[in-house]
């Protein structure tokens, strides 16, 4: 009995020693009998990297990570198995990715003969590759959780433009954009109408300035008739002539103009004589206004001037009858 | 505080016993067959159908934007970090606990013990240390073929009833398995079957009060057993998480 159950535990021991080894070689996916080369890379961080992660060569996968430790100088090495006989560029790099948006990552051999188009990585792989050492140089690229972030952020700024672009085309701003689209296509109709209008009048623009055009041929072809005679009155002395009047009376004209500025210095020089005599004359004037004086009283007072006048009459009378009846007023005797 | 006192104290004796191979080595795989291949039926059925609940609450979870491939990676994660050794652990504990402080019980109440002791072999050598030995060293191995089995009715269930393909089953079963797994569920379930085991025998032991004490005792001997199954479930993760 001891036997038997010695027998059935060893059994059940190996078994599971067996289950044990065997699951954990092949969901580790551990090749063996194949060998394997180790290499190192180095990274400034590795990001979501972990052990056990796959290394892929070209899409392949050519292995896995093994070990991930701190280093000296802020660098964080790896070591990668590699399957043996994988054909590797002579110059390899390693970046390390996220494979899906569940946390997934693997490092992906790259031939640093190719540049990639990424700056930073290519600015990660040269700042790795400076160190030097048997050692791939190693970048990362973002996690998918910084990437949707970013377009998280990204979709949250186009949320709030839809938003307000919601709020300002409302029922209301699609009924004006339709007005204004209608006014719109009124106004090209006008204009429409306008440039047939003004394509018309072009054309009697045109014709007229065709017209205006030979006039004006026509009055050049005058005016060189008129320049050619003038030019043949003008080779007979005739222009000379008018000339030399003119300066003739331009001669009599500055000479007049002389008599006048002399006739002015007279003038200036009595200037006191005249000024008295408009002095007077202003008195006279103003007691005319006044109504002193003789002339005064007799403009002012219509009494004066009727006396005057009648007065000036009868001596008229008195004139005439002297000059009829002499011997009347007067008596000449010798003796 | 007492009972931790005597609870040291018979683990200080038990310890001491080791140095009875003599007694002990012969009696030994007896336990481990009893204790460990007779268990496995139980603990087999639990993770056959553990794997198959897992598989399919795992798909129901990820329906939508979660790709169904990590109903692979859910099934083995979870079987080997945490269902196989604890539930295993927690049938093992009625199980197997019962089943030794109740026989151990017995033999207190009906003075087998003392006729040991009249005989002058330790107790603790003859009768503790094999069931300890047995269930540390068998605790794993029962643990390790129930995690196996029940990754492999989840992969069958995932086949057969999700709409899930063999390499997508497998391919999210790799993607973030570390031998940690493997071994940190081992690890839990030697510390599950020696708890238990220490457990049964210390309440089998002190057992007194004739058939009533005996069913007392074994009762305890589960309640603590699956208690401290828990404890033990939570130290672990704690440390080595």
């Amino acid at each position: 009995m001891k036997r038997r159950d010695e027998l059935i535990v060893g059994a059940t021991i190996v078994f599971a020693a067996v289950v044990i080894a065997a699951g954990a070689l092949w969901l580790s996916d551990t090749r063996l009998g194949g060998s394997s080369d180790s290499y190192q890379a180095r990274f400034r961080t590795v990001g979501g990297l972990g052990v056990g992660n796959p290394v892929v060569f070209r899409g392949v996968r050519v292995g896995r990570v093994e070990t991930i430790r701190l280093a000296a100088d802020n660098w964080v090495e790896t070591d990668l198995r590699v399957y043996a006989g994988v054909p590797l560029p002579p110059r390899s790099g390693i970046i390390a990715a996220s494979r899906s948006f569940f946390g997934e990552w693997q490092a992906t051999i790259v031939d640093l003969e190719q540049p990639t188009e990424d700056p930073n990585v290519r600015r990660d792989l040269e700042e790795a590759l400076a160190v030097g050492g048997d050692v791939w140089p190693g970048a990362t690229l973002p996690d998918i959780g910084q990437l949707t972030a970013q377009a998280g952020r990204v979709a949250g700024d186009i949320a709030s433009i839809s938003s307000r672009i919601q709020t300002v085309f409302d029922s209301n701003a699609v009924v004006e954009l339709q007005d204004a689209i209608r006014d719109f296509t009124g106004i090209a109709d006008n204009i429409n109408q306008f440039t047939r209008t003004q394509t018309e009048i072009m054309g009697d623009v045109g014709v007229n300035l065709q017209q205006g055009s030979d006039v004006l041929a026509d009055a050049a072809l005058r005016l060189q008739s008129s320049l050619a005679r003038l030019d043949s009155a003008t080779s007979a002395g005739e222009l000379s002539s008018i000339f030399a009047n003119t300066a003739v009376a331009s001669e009599q004209a500055r000479g007049a103009m002389e008599d006048a500025r002399a006739l002015i210095g007279i003038v200036r020089a009595n200037d006191s004589t005249l000024v008295r005599l408009i002095q007077g004359a202003d008195s006279l004037i103003a007691r005319l206004e006044q109504g002193t004086g003789t002339l005064g009283l007799l403009v002012s007072d219509s009494a004066l001037y009727t006396e005057a006048t009648l007065t000036v009459r009868q001596l008229r009378t008195l004139l005439a009858d002297i000059q009829a009846n002499p011997r009347k007023y007067f008596k000449f005797s010798v003796f | 505080m007492s009972a931790l006192g005597r609870g040291g104290q018979f683990l200080g004796d038990v310890g001491r016993s080791l140095r009875e191979t003599d007694t002990w080595v012969s009696l030994t795989a007896v336990q481990m067959r009893r204790i460990g291949v007779q268990s496995l039926p139980i603990a087999l059925f639990i993770a056959v159908f553990a794997g198959i609940v897992l598989a399919l609450l795992s798909s129901y979870s990820f329906t939508g934007a979660v790709p169904l491939y990590f109903v692979g990676t859910f099934v083995g994660k979870a079987m080997m970090l945490e269902l196989a050794p604890v539930l295993v652990g927690l049938a093992l504990a009625g199980r197997v606990g019962a089943n030794i402080a109740a026989e151990l019980g017995t033999m207190r109440v009906t003075e087998q013990v003392d006729a040991l002791e009249t005989l002058a072999f330790n107790p603790n050598a003859y009768l503790v240390v094999p069931r300890a030995l047995a269930a540390t060293a068998m605790f794993p191995v029962v643990v390790a073929l129930a995690t196996g089995l029940g990754i492999v009715a989840g992969w069958f269930t995932a086949i057969n009833l999700l709409d899930l393909s063999s390499p997508d089953f497998v391919k999210g079963l790799r993607l973030f398995y570390q031998f940690k797994d493997v071994w940190f569920g081992l690890l839990k379930a030697m510390s599950f079957g020696f708890v238990i085991a220490m457990i049964g025998c210390y309440k089998g032991l002190n057992t007194r009060g004739g058939a009533e004490g005996v069913g007392r005792e074994t009762t305890a001997a589960v309640v603590m057993g699956a208690e401290m199954i828990l404890v033990l479930d939570a130290f672990w993760a704690v440390v080595l998480l």
